[in-house]
This record gives C-alpha cells, sequence and structure tokens, in this order.
C-alpha cells in the first residue's frame, strides 16, 4: 500500500504536468488564433455598421467573408443591441439571408449550455417564420431550464407564444422559482393575458408562479379587474397575497383599501410590509388608524414602511407622528422621531 | 534496517508514521473529491463571458443590493475604491461606506471627495454595534451612504452597514478590494434563478498584484512579479476555482471570503449578523447561516460562482503573509469549536459530515501532524526507525500529490475558464504550482501551527495587514 502511494502520486504528478504542458501548447497555437478571430470580429462589425448606413450588400459580404459564423453571430449580437428601427431590420434581413439562423439552430443544441441560451435570445431577432420551428424545438427538448425560459421569451417576441398550459408544461413548474418568468409573463400578449388571470386565481397553481403571474399582470394592465386581486390578497400563500397587495397598490385600485387593510394583520412580514407600502401608494385617509397599529410591529421593515406611509398621509399623519415622536419612549415613538428626521436623501 | 532499536522505539515510530500518513491520506483524499466534484460543476455550469449578455438578460428582475464597504484606516485607498464601486453595472443598488472609527483621514478624505453631507436616516437597530456618530449622504451621486461610527472592529462595521442597508440583499467587501464592474450583476444571478432558496453566493477573488491598475479597475491582468504573491495566485486558484465550487455544488459551502460576498438581510439579521470580535467571522456566519436554515427545516443554497467578481492585494513580505495564515488558522479554530457540537452530527446533515469533516482533517489537524511530520519521519527514517516506503509514503502525501492537485487546478482553470490572458502566464504558474510544494507548503504549514499555539493562547491580536495600496499600476 505504502509503495501505491507513492507510485500513484508520481504517476498523476507527471500525468497532470504532461496535460499542463498539452495546455500550454495548445494555447501557443490559440493565441495566434485570438488575434486573427479579433481581427475578423472587428471587421465584421465595421461591416456590420457600414452595411446599416449604405445597405451595400457586396461590401457587406465582403467584410464577413472567412469569418467563422460564430464570430459573425458575437459581432451581430453586439451590433444589433445598439442599432433599432429600419437599420436594425436590415440588419436582420441581410444576416438571415446568409445563414446565420440556421448556424443558431444548429446552436441551439450545442454542449454548452450558455452558447444554447445565448442562440436562443439571438433567434428572437429573426421573423416568426424562421424562429419559430428551432425555438419551439429548444423549449420542447432543451435539458437547461434557463434555457427553456429563453426560449420561451423569444417566442413571445416573436409572436408564437404557445398556451400557457404548454408553456408551463414545458418550462416545468415543479421546482420553478427563476424570476425571468415574471419576465416572460410581461411579454405575453393582450390576447394571452386571460390565461395569465386563470392560472393566478387558480388555488392549484404553483404559488411562485401565480406570484409571477400577477406581478407581470399588474405591470401590463392586465389585470384590474375589481374582484380578482381583493381576492388574491386574502390569499394563503404569503408569494400571491404579496404579489396581490403589491398590485393593489400600484394599479391604485379604489377596492383596494379594505384588502390592504386586512393584509396589515397578515402574519407573514413581507405580506404587512408590502400592506404598509400600497397603504402609502393609495394615500387615502382611511389607512391611517391600521398604519398606526403597525407602528408597534416586530418587523423593522413593516415599521418603517409604516412610518413613512403616515408620513406621507398628509397633514393629519404628520401631526400625529409630531406627537408620538414628542411622547415616551417606545418602539414606535423611536420609529416616528427616525422618520421625522429622515432628509431628502434617504 | 531497524536493528538495534527497542521494539518499543519501532512500535512508537511506526504509530506516529501511521498517524502522520492517515492525516495525509485523509487530506489528500478531501482534495482529490474535490477537484472531481470541482469539475463535474464547471461542466455544468460554463461560466458567462459577456456582461452585457447578463445585464440584458437579468437588468430587469435583478434584485436591489446594497454593496456594504467597512473601511479602517484605508485613506490610503478609499476614494478610488468608493469610485470603482459607483460606477459597477447595477441597475439598483447602493454603497454604505462603514468608517469603523479610523484613526487615519479616510472620512475626511471621503468627506472631501464626495462632498459628504451630514444627514439623518432612520435604519434598523436590530443589530448590535458601536454607536454611529453620523450618516453621510453626497449631492454628487444619491447610490453613496457613508456611516461614520466609533470603532468596533471588522464584523461591528459590517453590521452597522446591514443595519442602515435597506435593500433585501447586500454585498460585503473589503475596503481595499476592487470589483469586477459586472461583480454585482453575476453575484445576483442565483438570486434571480432560485430566489426563494438562494441565501448567500460568493465569488472568486483574485490577486491583483501585477496586474495594471487604472481608475479602481484592473485594466491589464498580469502576473506577480514577486514570488511570494505569484505562489499565492496558484493557492487562491485551487481555494476557490477547486475547494469552493465543489462544496458549493453540494450545498456545504462552509466560507464565503469576507472580501466579496452576497447575502440575503432578512437570514443575516435573524441570525444575529456577523459575530463580533471573532478571527473567523466570514466562516463564522456561514457556519450559521447553514445551522439557522437546517435547524427551522427550510429549504436553502449558499452558491458560489466560479467566475473572477473581486481583486485583492496579496501580502509581499513573508512577515505580513506569516501574520495573515496566523489568523486564518485561529478564525478556523476558533469557529469550529465554537460549533463543533455540528461536527459529524447527523441532524446538519453534509455540513456536519462532510463540511465539518473537512475542517478537522485540513484545519485542526492536518497543519500538526504534517509539521510533526515534517520533523520526525525524517528523523525516524535516518535513525532507521522507519522503512524507506513509509518514508516515500510520507513524501508523496506532502509534496507529489499537492502538485498534482495545484496543477489539476490550474488544468480546470484553462479548460473551462481561461482568465489568464497568455501562454507564458499559464507556463509561469505551472512552474509556482509544482515549486510551492517544495517550501511554500511546509512554511505555511509553520505558520499554522503558530496561529495554533496563538489560540490556544487565547491571542486575540488581528496583526497589522501592512497594504501598499493598489491604485499604483503594475507592481
Amino acid at each position: 500500500m505504502l509503495w501505491a502511494i507513492w507510485t500513484v502520486s508520481l504517476i498523476l504528478s507527471l500525468a497532470s504536468l504532461a496535460v499542463m504542458v498539452g495546455l500550454i501548447l495548445k494555447r501557443v497555437h490559440s493565441e495566434r488564433r485570438t488575434a486573427r478571430d479579433a481581427s475578423l470580429r472587428k471587421r465584421a462589425l465595421s461591416g456590420l455598421v457600414r452595411f446599416s448606413g449604405d445597405r451595400d450588400a457586396a461590401a457587406l459580404d465582403e467584410a464577413l467573408a472567412g469569418a467563422p459564423m460564430l464570430i459573425v453571430a458575437d459581432a451581430a449580437s453586439e451590433f444589433m443591441a445598439l442599432v433599432r428601427g429600419d437599420d436594425r431590420n436590415a440588419v436582420v434581413a441581410a444576416l438571415a439571408v446568409r445563414g446565420l439562423p440556421a448556424f443558431l439552430a444548429q446552436e441551439l443544441k450545442a454542449r454548452n449550455e450558455p452558447r444554447r441560451l445565448h442562440a436562443a435570445e439571438m433567434m428572437a431577432e429573426f421573423p416568426v417564420e424562421i424562429a419559430c420551428v428551432p425555438l419551439m424545438a429548444s423549449l420542447v427538448r432543451d435539458r437547461a431550464r434557463e434555457v427553456r425560459i429563453a426560449a420561451a421569451i423569444s417566442l413571445a417576441d416573436v409572436g408564437a407564444l404557445p398556451p400557457l398550459s404548454v408553456l408551463l408544461g414545458k418550462i416545468g413548474v415543479r421546482g420553478q422559482r427563476s424570476r425571468r418568468l415574471v419576465e416572460l409573463f410581461r411579454k405575453f400578449p393582450a390576447a394571452q393575458a386571460g390565461e395569465l388571470r386563470a392560472y393566478a386565481i387558480d388555488e392549484q397553481g404553483t404559488p411562485f408562479v401565480r406570484a409571477a403571474a400577477i406581478e407581470a399582470l399588474s405591470t401590463t394592465g392586465g389585470i384590474e379587474d375589481g374582484t380578482i386581486l381583493p381576492a388574491l390578497a386574502e390569499d394563503p400563500s404569503p408569494d400571491v397575497a404579496a404579489a396581490a397587495i403589491r398590485a393593489l397598490g400600484r394599479i391604485g385600485h379604489p377596492d383596494a383599501v379594505g384588502p390592504v387593510i386586512r393584509a396589515m394583520t397578515n402574519q407573514d412580514w413581507e405580506v404587512r410590509a408590502e400592506a404598509a407600502e400600497a397603504a402609502r401608494r393609495l394615500g387615502v385617509r382611511d389607512v391611517l388608524t391600521p398604519l398606526i397599529g403597525l407602528l408597534e410591529d416586530d418587523s423593522w421593515p413593516v415599521r418603517y414602511a409604516a412610518a413613512k406611509a403616515v408620513r406621507e398621509l398628509g397633514d393629519e399623519g404628520l401631526d400625529f407622528l409630531r406627537a408620538l415622536a414628542s411622547s415616551d419612549t417606545s418602539r414606535s415613538q423611536r420609529t416616528a422621531s427616525l422618520v421625522l428626521s429622515e432628509g431628502i436623501a434617504a | 534496517m531497524t536493528s538495534g532499536w527497542s521494539e518499543d522505539a519501532i512500535l512508537i515510530a511506526t504509530i506516529v508514521s501511521w498517524g502522520v500518513i492517515g492525516s495525509g491520506i485523509a487530506q489528500t483524499t478531501v482534495y482529490m473529491l474535490q477537484l472531481l466534484i470541482a469539475g463535474y460543476a464547471l461542466s455544468r455550469r460554463p461560466p458567462v463571458a459577456r456582461s452585457s449578455l447578463l445585464w440584458h438578460r437579468y437588468g430587469d428582475v435583478a434584485p436591489p443590493i446594497a454593496l456594504i464597504v467597512p473601511c479602517y484606516n484605508e485613506a490610503l485607498n478609499v476614494v478610488e475604491s468608493v469610485h470603482s464601486m459607483l460606477a459597477l453595472e447595477y441597475p439598483n443598488f447602493e454603497v454604505i461606506v462603514v468608517n469603523d472609527g479610523s484613526k487615519d483621514d479616510t472620512l475626511a478624505r471621503l468627506v472631501e471627495a464626495f462632498r459628504l453631507v451630514q444627514f439623518s436616516r432612520p435604519f434598523d437597530e436590530t443589530l448590535n454595534h458601536a454607536p454611529v456618530r453620523g450618516v453621510y449622504s453626497s449631492p454628487l451621486n444619491e447610490r453613496l451612504v457613508v456611516v461614520d461610527k466609533a470603532n468596533g472592529g471588522k464584523a461591528d462595521a459590517q453590521n452597522a452597514g446591514i443595519n442602515v442597508s435597506r435593500a433585501p440583499v447586500f454585498c460585503v467587501i473589503d475596503g481595499d478590494s476592487i470589483l469586477e464592474p459586472d461583480a454585482l450583476m453575476r453575484a445576483s444571478q442565483p438570486f434571480i434563478d432560485d430566489p426563494e432558496r438562494v441565501i448567500a453566493v460568493g465569488g472568486t477573488i483574485r490577486i491583483a498584484n501585477g496586474s495594471l491598475i487604472e481608475n479602481g479597475r484592473v485594466r491589464e491582468i498580469h502576473l506577480p512579479t514577486r514570488i511570494l504573491p505569484l505562489l499565492q495566485v496558484v493557492e487562491y486558484l485551487r481555494a476557490f476555482l477547486m475547494a469552493r465550487l465543489a462544496w458549493s455544488r453540494i450545498n456545504t459551502l462552509l466560507l464565503i471570503s469576507g472580501a466579496f460576498g452576497v447575502f440575503r438581510r432578512a437570514e443575516v439579521v435573524a441570525v444575529g449578523g456577523f459575530t463580533k470580535g471573532s478571527m473567523g467571522e466570514d466562516l463564522d456566519l456561514i457556519i450559521k447561516l447553514h445551522r439557522h436554515m437546517i435547524e427551522r427545516g427550510k429549504k436553502y443554497r449558499i452558491e458560489f460562482i466560479p467566475e473572477p467578481v473581486c481583486w485583492t492585494e496579496a501580502p509581499e513580505s513573508l512577515k505580513v503573509l506569516a501574520r495573515q495564515r496566523s489568523r486564518w488558522q485561529r478564525g478556523a479554530l476558533e469557529v469550529f469549536f465554537r460549533y463543533r457540537t455540528m461536527l459529524f452530527n447527523p441532524r446538519y446533515g453534509r455540513v456536519g459530515m462532510l463540511g465539518f469533516g473537512h475542517m478537522l482533517v485540513v484545519d485542526v489537524l492536518g497543519p500538526v501532524t504534517e509539521v510533526l511530520g515534517y520533523i520526525l519521519m525524517p528523523a525516524f527514517w535516518l535513525l532507521g526507525l522507519l522503512s524507506t516506503e513509509h518514508f516515500l509514503a510520507f513524501t508523496a502525501l506532502v509534496f507529489t500529490y499537492g502538485v498534482a492537485i495545484s496543477v489539476c487546478s490550474l488544468i480546470l482553470e484553462e479548460t473551462e475558464l481561461k482568465r489568464f490572458p497568455r501562454a507564458r502566464d499559464l507556463a509561469l504558474l505551472t512552474a509556482a504550482a509544482v515549486f510551492e510544494n517544495f517550501g511554500y507548503r511546509q512554511l505555511n504549514n509553520f505558520w499554522r501551527v503558530k496561529g495554533y499555539w496563538q489560540y490556544l493562547r487565547a491571542d486575540t491580536n488581528w496583526g497589522e495587514m501592512t497594504r501598499t495600496g493598489l491604485s499604483t499600476a503594475k507592481k
């Protein structure tokens, strides 16, 4: 055994050194290639910039000549992030003719996850008739959830989003926690907003996904019905209730006052903090008394949000805070005096 | 070979040598395991190369972050560091600089450079810390908040920063560190991908000595020209790319470096923030977080991202390096014994078994047995008490396996990350990876044993970390 320890150590050391020498030699070779690639990329980027101005297809071909498609894709990605409108459309059309979508479709099958992710995002630049099939294939087949979400976002961008039930089935809701879901839901077309609303109110749905749906709908104006959000604000899931309260505050719905006041007694501190923040946005007198109750809350973020909301409720709120600040020392007295002393920069 | 010695002497030598060899085998096994897991983790999650892609992907859903920067006598670098932090690429963040009662003119430099004005900002008082003397804002940049407080140590300053912060996520960094422009964007990615479970994220710290630094940014990556920082480059690669990535993969990561860590505020407040007076406050916090989450039966993740996010200055003199390493050892021992009930405790799952098992083998037993081995094994062999096989096995465990492990972590770096720009850098690092096992590793273990001694004597002196400042280009 002792000899084995010695022998194995020698073999491992020599093998690792041999591999490292191989990697160094490979790097020497690739340093030359890297310099060449940088030059090709620069030329491709310049060609794209020129083409967006003069639409000279022959000059673009010359600029892209000899550049591997990976370099063209990289340069195109950087350029398209900077350009909009007709110029962008012209560049996209030119790249489509030169085979970039076919290359991206291949990239969607690459072993490397970031490459697949990037290809899924770039595919959104191309028209639906080009992008839809490879993106759907990626949504259905890719083993990485992040890539499936990216494919779904791109499908939304090109206007080929499948129904929500299909989408969630392919992305997978079990263990789903990515905040990118909010971004995906925000891109839902108006025609499909009903599906999101239905999922948001479905008590069997995954709370995280329901909360993401509520958040997205509240920013796109898809959930201004007077009954849905108040009901969701009473949901047993803190995720859903907090998202609904936040949405009520953001929308400023007239029926929001009751649910917001009730949420101030929720067991979850994040829901109570959202309720105080929503009350600040609503700015109606009815919330003053329950907000004052929150000044004694165990959680600092809740106390602070409540004190800020009281301060912004006009003279009555300010007078109350001043009286509280000059009363006997207590948790609410301290919070009131701190919020009153807060300067503009806070 | 062993004739002339009593059987007792031979027996004692054999037992001691097996103790030393056994400890070496345990350490080497842990490192090999880490290498395999880290290789798997990197192959499963290759890094994102371009930060503009991150911004495009996550910019809309990135959580607000408070960057907490404790400063003590950092007048040399503080203004430049703060400028570079304010220029970070992140959609929603604030920089909270906590001047921990500096004796130099750290605060005065900040006041002058950013035209700070004192203002009143209400803040949470859940975490205890030394009194705050004033909170300042800057009319030049609304993202900047400076907290001036009485001296209480790094953990105390970090706790004050946590109290003052309002974002759900905060990042702690050292005042003399330099962040990559996209550091927050990269570090926030786990909080976006898995916001319910992720409670802490660490990133790779790299050594900036030798690199070209301009305006608080690393403009050109170069290797240090001096031998000590060069050896530390290999050491950091091994520590971050191999050990932390591996333990992160199996959710057993026990250390997120105090030089750069991102945390969910609610959980850190729930565990009482950083432990004041601790030599290893960063290690202590992560163990507290593990314990808190496991005891409450909550699902959680403590993640590590392999991309370099933060640059720091490595000690260039033996004296300063020795102090640093002794202090790290004291910190590890202090935390290990403070939470010793977690060791091999099935209640704490992999953290108790693997994480604490690793600490026992590498931090508690490792240095002592290895230093004992340096002294006793050659002596036993020369005196004829020990066979050549025993001596060679010991040599393998303290030299040749070390070469294999260091070179393999370099291989990981080159195959998956390629962060060193030139082939000659790789050649130099390969030489350093071999060379560090013949002298530097042994020196390190002597310093760690010294730290052991200081721990036993309850010596709580941090020692001064002399820095020359990163703002000067290419050292």
